[in-house]
């Protein structure tokens, strides 16, 4: 790393000269943020040798057929069109008003998709430069992520209030990781409450529905839909509008997120969760049925809200399922009844 | 290091456990505020007043910034014997006056009651829902002679006459050795040859203490703060040079050696009974751009001068029931103060210098299962941030009014003309903050710092006056008292 020499000290009129807000503006290259702990302790990433990937005659024949069946559909789409002028000139122009408006709805999908992908993207990122600051306790880092968080809740209007608590405080100074911190509690402490009761309300529904359906087949078929939908509505909540293609996606990073973690959030012991559905299923076998759905309801949840929340926990509780057991346990068909809109 | 005896341990134990009792109807933390003098203290103690009673911006301090603290105000203090933390006259002369508050002369204490919400379900229906912060304010001077109990006074007779021969003292120390090489300690005791001998010596740590030399390590502290001992034989005695080990009955090595007990017994051990011994948290100030103005000299000085302030607290976590009995400091701030007359991007590295110099002292306590922690600090902030466009170069600058008679390059400052002033890049290796220590020649260091008068406090359209603005003053609240409003 180059190092210039220190500069000298120098004093200045306040007439005689420019002065800029910019603190950033006279950062010189060297001036890199000095880092007061200890050597990160991260593991050296291990580098896989590259498969060759090879051409796959599979991947030649779908691409092929793709274009096949377009074209066959756009001939399709023509053929009639032409039909329909044949037959009578204004059936013709209503076609084609139609053709043109499907045209502009596939292209506003795309362009939604796009853009749902892209707001992911945008989250992962801000939250990797999030644990990347508060890890080095960088400033700079730290304030660039503030800044990117408080862009993307722009158009929400209940994080107003946060976001001018947090704009106010930009003169201060104060170090990235309490920054960070500050940004969690500013802006996401309502989420996180909103994604606790989405979450026990989505748990609290299967455990009910399974233990009083008649059959397994309905059983699997609520849990899976109401994890679906818990996730999307968790995606919505952190991130806004994430788009089906965004939604595919971050279930795919739910799931994954979920075989890392073998579905332990942080702060359980094993000995709660065994205690937590043994209990229940002494009482009743369909009971206890209920409980182990509504809990793995209430995994996929906090999985779900690991991925989707834009900044790690570090300030905050992070949800636990202790936070959601006693709940389960308790449950019975008064209590139980969902309670989101 | 057996700083007291088995009696004042018991003593200790005692109060120790009377405290505890009062503590469980009435929570509190004893917060000793110390460093050496002009390190900041008095700042210190008064913005964390004001700015807990006035509704100040503290966006770290996490109990107050999510709103369970619901108000904070003044209380009678619980030792009757202390003199109180004059907060009312300081907040006047900062706020009004725009001067910074004169220093700290004495021990003094003032008693700070907060009214809060624990977070916690039990600990609200359980708790008082206040907390008492007693604020104990002592000069760090005082800290140093801690380690005299330890030491009889050929040992220390011995160390303080290495001192004063060392490179870089100022001229007393000459003059004080020269007549003291002319006195044999064998000799019958004279009350006018001590007397004389206590006054040079006590010119030379003052002259040690100003602004140009700027050095720390000076005990016995109470020579420069004599208070209501001035002129008592406790106070009149000095070091010898020559061999002073066993002097003979009657001469005048005896009489000093009977006198550095005296001060012992009479000073510095009440001090750590009834205060030093008592406290929960602690945090140290420390003014190292003052040092590193001065040169490598009074750095390593201020090192020194640190560790062993450090090395005598009792830092350490106990047990449960072992807190029943004995108080250890578990939390230990080391504020390097005046952190606004850098711009923030040096700050990092004034933790830095001050992490590399104290190293082995943190070490020591963090072994013993404390916390401690830098932070650089402004308790009020005197400045604002802005860059300085000169010829080619940015240089990231402070703004605000220097102090009248301040000077730089030539120019002398009136305290009115608002500037913008770059104090220099600090070393980025904390390491070259000590180059140069052995040799006598004071190094061309390029760096500067000017002091700044406080600042003029913004009104609101009301008319109220905002409150002090400062940096990581929350940060280091929420260190030293966060856990305790959980």
């Amino acid at each position: 790393m180059i190092v210039e020499p220190p500069r000298r000290p120098a004093a200045f009129r306040l007439d005689r000269v420019r002065v800029t807000d910019d603190p950033d503006a006279a950062l010189r290259p060297s001036d890199q943020p000095v880092v007061l702990t200890e050597p990160e302790d991260e593991p050296v990433p291990v580098v896989l040798p590259k498969l060759r990937r090879r051409m796959r005659w599979s991947d030649v024949l779908f691409s092929a057929l793709g274009v096949l069946v377009s074209l066959g559909i756009g001939l399709a789409i023509d053929r009639l069109i032409r039909d329909l002028f044949d037959r009578a000139d204004w059936l013709g122009w209503i076609a084609v008003g139609a053709a043109a408006l499907a045209a502009v709805a596939v292209a506003a999908i795309s362009i939604r998709e796009i853009a749902g992908l892209m707001r992911l993207r945008r989250i992962n990122r801000i939250r990797d430069d999030a644990e990347a600051a508060s890890r080095r306790d960088d400033r700079k880092a730290a304030r660039a992520v503030v800044r990117d968080l408080a862009d993307l809740y722009g158009e929400r209007p209940e994080t107003a209030k946060g976001r001018s608590n947090l704009a106010g405080h930009a003169d201060e100074i104060i170090d990235g990781r309490d920054l960070i911190g500050l940004a969690e509690r500013e802006l996401l402490a309502n989420f996180d409450t909103a994604a606790k009761s989405l979450v026990l309300a989505s748990a609290k529904r299967v455990t009910v529905v399974t233990a009083i359906s008649p059959r397994a087949a309905v059983d699997v078929l609520f849990v899976l839909v109401s994890a679906l939908r818990l996730i999307r509505q968790l995606g919505q909540l952190y991130g806004g509008r994430p788009g089906t293609l965004g939604f595919m996606r971050l279930a795919r990073l739910v799931v994954g997120h979920l075989a890392v973690t073998g579905g332990m959030a942080a702060g359980d012991s094993l000995v709660q969760q065994v205690l937590g559905h043994g209990l229940a299923a002494r009482l009743s076998a369909r009971l206890g049925e209920g409980v182990i759905n509504g809990i793995l309801t209430a995994r996929v949840g906090i999985a779900a809200i690991e991925v989707c929340r834009p900044l790690p926990f570090q300030s905050e509780k992070p949800p636990a399922m202790a936070d959601f057991m006693a709940e389960l346990a308790r449950i019975n068909p008064g209590k139980g009844r969902p309670t989101d809109e | 290091m057996n700083l007291s005896s088995l009696a004042d341990e018991a003593r200790l134990a005692f109060t120790t456990l009377g405290d505890r009792a009062t503590d469980i109807v009435n929570p509190t933390v004893r917060l000793g505020v110390t460093g050496l003098a002009r390190a900041g203290k008095t700042v210190f103690i008064t913005a964390l007043v004001h700015n807990l009673v006035h509704g100040g911006r503290l966006p770290v301090f996490r109990a107050y910034a999510t709103g369970r603290v619901t108000g904070a105000r003044l209380e009678p203090q619980p030792d009757d014997d202390v003199p109180r933390f004059d907060y009312e006259d300081h907040v006047r002369a900062l706020v009004e006056e725009r001067i910074w508050p004169e220093s700290t002369r004495q021990i003094s204490e003032l008693r700070l009651s907060i009214a809060y919400e624990s977070a916690s379900f039990l600990r609200q229906r359980l708790g008082s829902g206040t907390l008492n912060l007693d604020i104990v304010d002592y000069p760090g001077e005082w800290l140093l002679d801690l380690p005299l109990l330890a030491k009889d006074y050929a040992a220390w007779s011995r160390e303080a006459i290495a001192l004063a021969r060392r490179p870089g003292r100022p001229p007393a120390a000459a003059a004080f050795l020269a007549r003291a090489e002319t006195v044999d300690p064998a000799a019958a005791e004279d009350e006018t040859v001590a007397r004389e001998l206590a006054a040079l010596f006590t010119d030379y740590l003052r002259a040690c203490r100003a602004d140009e030399h700027a050095l720390s390590t000076l005990p016995p502290g109470r020579f420069l703060m004599p208070g209501d001992l001035d002129g008592s034989p406790a106070l009149t005695f000095c070091p010898l040079p020559g061999e002073v080990a066993d002097p003979p009955a009657g001469s005048l090595g005896r009489m000093m050696a009977r006198r550095y007990e005296a001060y012992k017994s009479v000073v510095v051990k009440p001090f750590f009974r009834d205060h030093f011994a008592r406290l929960d948290r602690q945090i140290v100030l420390v003014d190292a751009l003052n040092a590193l103005n001065a040169g490598p000299a009074a750095v390593a000085d201020l090192s020194t001068a640190m560790t062993e302030i450090l090395g005598s607290y009792r830092p350490g976590a106990t047990s449960w029931l072992g807190s029943l009995f004995t108080r250890r400091i578990d939390r230990i701030l080391i504020g390097a103060t005046k952190a606004d007359h850098l711009h923030h991007a040096d700050h990092d590295r004034l933790e830095c210098i001050l992490g590399h110099l104290l190293a082995p002292a943190i070490g020591r306590a963090e072994e013993a299962g404390a916390r401690v922690e830098i932070a650089a600090l402004a308790s009020v902030r005197a400045t604002r941030e802005g860059v300085v466009t000169a010829g080619t170069q940015k240089l990231p600058s402070i703004i605000g009014t220097p102090l009248a008679g301040e000077f730089f390059e030539g120019e002398t400052f009136d305290g009115r003309t608002e500037i913008a002033f770059f104090p220099g890049d600090l070393p980025r290796n904390p390491g070259e903050t000590l180059e140069g220590v052995d040799s006598n020649s004071r190094r061309t260091s390029p760096l500067r710092f000017v002091r700044f008068r406080p600042p003029a406090l913004e009104r609101t359209a009301e008319g109220m006056k905002l409150s002090l603005p400062h940096i990581r003053l929350d940060r280091a609240l929420e260190f030293l008292i966060g856990d305790r409003l959980a």
